[in-house]
């Protein structure tokens, strides 16, 4: 067992010049497979742990003695979202040691306590814009783990217990907006918008899970390929079939290992840069990108594995028959099958729908994407027959028989790419337009009253703005019971201040800290301010598309440049001979180019196609010009990327044919 | 010391060629002659510069000095592209093994080189048909490389070779990976296939047995030519049964 171990580590650094750069090319393979592995998980446990920072302004009712009163409201400055915590400590509350994370005690009345960010923009702007809204001593600032994300605004402000602003009903409520809630404590619990973008999180998660594994393995056959020559030599001169298998899984777990490694450290260099992204508000802390040490071991044990399994699963045509490889024989066709098993998982889309349980919708689009991977040989492998019986030219004739030959390689060339389609296809339907929203005002501004009392508002909101010198027509809607109204609900009014359309950011926060106050518990809010989160959401969903996409892409590129290479070192002997007899490298080239584009241009529809039909059941709006938008740039960069790792590969074709007196290695 | 033909008209010749590797010479001045439907064997140990040799009169190479002919044109100043399209269409080639395309029929690949220069794909795989039986190919046309023995496959090679019909014939170690007899049998044809269509053969191999097949034996030392005799350890191509006997006498001996 040593003794074949420690061959198979002198034959990996003796492989020489060629049989190195397989080994390179399938250790880049796994480095950039495991660091977005990494990534991949890292933003599933990323908003988790922002979703646990985050509870605590989800107050739970005490059932037995409660410590203080909650309250949680947003208020909005410039285009941002404030999230204000109102909190009133009951007796007792200070000694009891409960109190809100972030801060060091339990905030007093009159207190107000800032997130750095926040405290940062009061001192940058003038007072009546935005400190003038939280009167009272700033205690102190909010830490970290209270907050979402870095540039979070929060404040916290302490009240009495008697103040109407925690004693009185909530005019409205929402997963935002919470009345006056009696606490024991401030754990707290996760709320829905968060849960949101962690479902959404575990799709984009299978998108690039697949894709990725689809890539390890063929990086490990990679290696493989290059060692079948060597191996059916070592059978020859009788190593077992258990030593050989021994050798192959130790020799591409070895570089597994090594390359998982470096992947994870790319993983860490790349995470500042990563926690720029501004996902549901904001960048992120360096910190929440850390996978945490177990899932991090596991990536690390699970990548060799995975590579060490891939890697017996392409040796077996070596195993089985010492003349294995030496011996070229017409393969078996590829089955029907595959594509039934296409159908197949598509069939079930159509039941689907938006009510579905995520789990469902995870494992039906996982299911339509492997079905995909597997027919893609079995179309490859047709599209050759077409091509080589309508080739005129010598190049269409190479390109057919070589589909035909070996569909699996070449679909291994194109498949990542071809599986991004499938993803663009996905996310391309699912992105909405902002013009959905439509353009909410944003000068007009809105407080909530009980409906018996609107009158007295409008008045004091009229000499109010009177004295900050604003120019302003308030006016009253009449008491009704809209959609938004429940049982729980007072009944309320609206009133309504309309500044000019003209009015700058400036005027309309000042207007806001005038108003602040004048129904306790609410705050002036425009139309614009109500769709901010599903503003932040649809801007969340490109951003995600994006990054699911750009990873796809790098994945694919980068397997279709490994793959075009390999496919070089493999027929090197071939190649250097028909170079020798007068074969003009264009030809072989041109062979090459057929042999990808055609069939990453069938495939890449059909996975965009497929893509757009799974996500059907969950489309809430036509195609909009940013799905148009990611579909084209998908296409071109698809085949652009595809072209060019091509085009990477002719100089490795060029040296590998020099030698005018090839050997096998 | 140079060795050179004595034949009406030289189809190739190379003059005083030279070519170092590094600090290694690997051909030190060599002059050679290879007359039209000759067989010159090319004979040496390893590292003698046999495969050098080869290389530079065949385009593959371009010697450090000295001047390459075919035909009475000079062909090593050409460029990569004119000596390729010059290696394509005036010389074969037959290797050791791996020169077919695995993925190709056997018909294909006889087919591609005349595919390659322009003739369409149903004329040029009819033409590479009409090889098969003369070889002794019948019924091989669609079989792939994987699927025919050594001999086989030496045979579509040589097939591939003639089939642009070059002037001459270049074989590095043509039965290298085959067995005796099979080795026999694939020279015979690779001589008298290659004389009855009029062109000139040169083999590079370190095997007598092989050599003997050929007109005329050059062994090579140290990158020069020691010496130059006429096959006769195979039967005499002069002998009426030799395959190659018939329209193939025109031949001076020194």
């Amino acid at each position: 067992m040593t003794g074949v171990l420690s061959l198979s580590w002198r034959l990996l650094r003796g492989a020489g010049r060629h049989g190195m750069l397989g080994t390179v090319l399938t250790a880049a393979a796994v480095t950039v497979s495991t660091a977005l592995l990494l990534f991949t998980i890292a933003g599933n446990v990323a908003f988790l742990a922002r979703a646990d920072r985050e509870a605590w302004r989800h107050p739970v009712e005490a059932s037995g003695g409660a410590v203080a009163i909650q309250a949680v409201a947003q208020d909005f400055v410039e285009d941002e979202i404030i999230t204000v915590v109102t909190i009133a400590p009951l007796d007792g509350a200070e000694r009891s040691g409960v109190h809100p994370p972030g801060l060091t005690r339990m905030p007093r009345p009159g207190e107000v306590w800032l997130s750095p960010a926040l405290a940062e923009l009061a001192r940058r702007l003038p007072d009546e814009r935005l400190a003038g809204r939280f009167p009272g001593t700033v205690a102190g600032t909010i830490g970290d783990e209270a907050l979402v994300h870095p540039d979070e605004l929060v404040a916290v402000v302490g009240r009495a217990p008697d103040d109407p602003a925690v004693t009185r009903k909530p005019l409205y409520a929402s997963s935002t907006v919470i009345g006056p809630t009696r606490v024991a404590d401030f754990t707290g619990k996760h709320g829905e918008m968060l849960l949101g973008y962690r479902i959404l999180t575990v799709i984009a998660s299978v998108l690039m899970v697949v894709p990725l594994l689809v890539f390890g393995g063929a990086a490990a056959r990679l290696t493989v390929a290059r060692r079948d020559q060597r191996l059916a030599a070592l059978r020859l001169v009788g190593a077992t079939p258990g030593q050989v298998v021994l050798m192959t899984v130790a020799e591409a777990v070895i570089v597994a290992a090594g390359a998982a490694v470096l992947g994870l450290v790319l993983y860490v260099a790349s995470m500042p840069l990563v926690a720029r992204i501004e996902l549901a508000g904001g960048p992120w802390f360096v910190s929440d990108l850390w996978p945490g040490l177990l899932p991090v071991a596991g990536v690390l044990l699970a990548v060799p594995l995975l590579v060490g399994v891939s890697a017996v699963a392409g040796l077996r045509r070596v195993v089985i028959s010492p003349l294995g490889v030496a011996k070229r024989e017409t393969p078996p066709g590829m089955r029907v099958i595959r594509l039934v098993a296409l159908f197949a998982a598509l069939a079930v889309v159509p039941l689907a729908s938006r009510s579905t349980s995520v789990t469902v919708v995870a494992v039906v689009l996982a299911l339509a994407f492997l079905a995909l991977n597997l027919t893609g040989p079995w179309v490859v492998s047709v599209i050759g027959r077409i091509t080589a019986r309508v080739a005129r030219g010598p190049a269409a004739l190479l390109a057919g028989r070589r589909l035909v030959d070996d569909p699996r390689s070449a679909w291994r060339t194109i498949a990542g790419v071809a599986l991004t389609g499938f993803i663009a296809g996905f996310t391309g339907l699912l992105t909405p337009s902002g013009g959905m929203l439509g353009s909410p005002s944003t000068t007009d501004l809105i407080v909530l009253a009980p409906a018996e009392q609107v009158r007295t508002v409008a008045g004091g909101a009229r000499v109010r703005l009177a004295r900050a010198g604003i120019e302003a027509k308030v006016r009253v809607s009449e008491p009704r019971a809209d959609g938004r109204s429940r049982a729980d609900v007072p009944q309320r009014a609206r009133v309504i201040v309309e500044l000019p359309e003209t009015a700058s950011t400036a005027q309309v926060d000042t207007a806001r800290t005038a108003l602040a106050g004048l129904v306790p518990g609410h705050v002036a809010t425009s139309p614009m301010d109500e769709q901010r989160a599903a503003f932040i959401l649809f801007a969340d969903l490109r951003t995600g598309t994006l990054i699911v996409l750009a990873a796809s892409f790098l994945v694919a590129i980068v397997s279709a440049g490994i793959t075009a290479s390999s496919s070089v070192l493999d027929r090197r002997q071939t190649y250097a001979l028909l170079r020798l007899a007068g074969t003009p490298l264009e030809v072989l080239d041109r062979a090459r180019r057929i042999e990808t584009l055609v069939p990453l241009a069938v495939m890449g529809g059909g996975s965009l196609l497929a893509g757009m039909f799974c996500a059907l059941p969950f489309v809430f709006a036509t195609l909009s010009a940013g799905g148009a938008a990611i579909l084209l740039v998908t296409i071109a960069v698809g085949f652009g990327g595809v072209i060019a790792a091509d085009a990477l590969s002719r100089p490795l074709l060029r040296a590998v044919t020099r030698n005018p007196a090839p050997r096998p290695d | 010391m140079s060795t050179t033909a004595d034949t009406n008209e030289p189809v190739l010749t190379g003059r005083g060629l030279v070519k170092r590797f590094g600090t290694t010479v690997a051909l030190a001045g060599v002059d050679v002659a290879i007359g039209r439907t000759e067989a010159v064997a090319i004979m040496g140990p390893s590292g003698s510069g046999k495969s050098t040799l080869l290389h530079c009169l065949a385009g593959i190479m371009r010697p450090d000095s000295g001047e390459v002919h075919l035909l009475g044109q000079r062909i090593d100043t050409m460029g990569e592209r004119g000596r390729s399209e010059l290696r394509r269409t005036r010389f074969g080639f037959v290797f050791q093994f791996g020169q077919l395309l695995p993925e190709l029929p056997a018909d294909e690949n006889v087919a591609l080189p005349l595919m390659l220069g322009g003739v369409p794909r149903a004329k040029a795989v009819g033409e590479a048909r009409r090889w098969f039986a003369p070889l002794g190919l019948d019924g091989l046309t669609a079989r792939r490389p994987g699927e025919l023995s050594g001999g086989q496959a030496q045979r579509v090679a040589i097939a591939r070779a003639l089939v642009t019909r070059p002037a001459v014939i270049f074989a590095d170690e043509p039965t290298g990976a085959l067995d005796q007899a099979t080795g026999q049998e694939t020279m015979r044809l690779l001589v008298e296939a290659t004389k009855h269509n009029g062109a000139s053969l040169v083999v590079v191999t370190h095997d007598p047995q092989v050599a003997a097949w050929c007109d005329r034996v050059l062994e090579m030392r140290d990158g020069r030519i020691i010496g130059s005799r006429y096959g006769t350890a195979a039967p005499s191509p002069q002998d009426p049964g030799h395959p190659a006997a018939p329209e193939t006498t025109v031949r001076g001996r020194a």
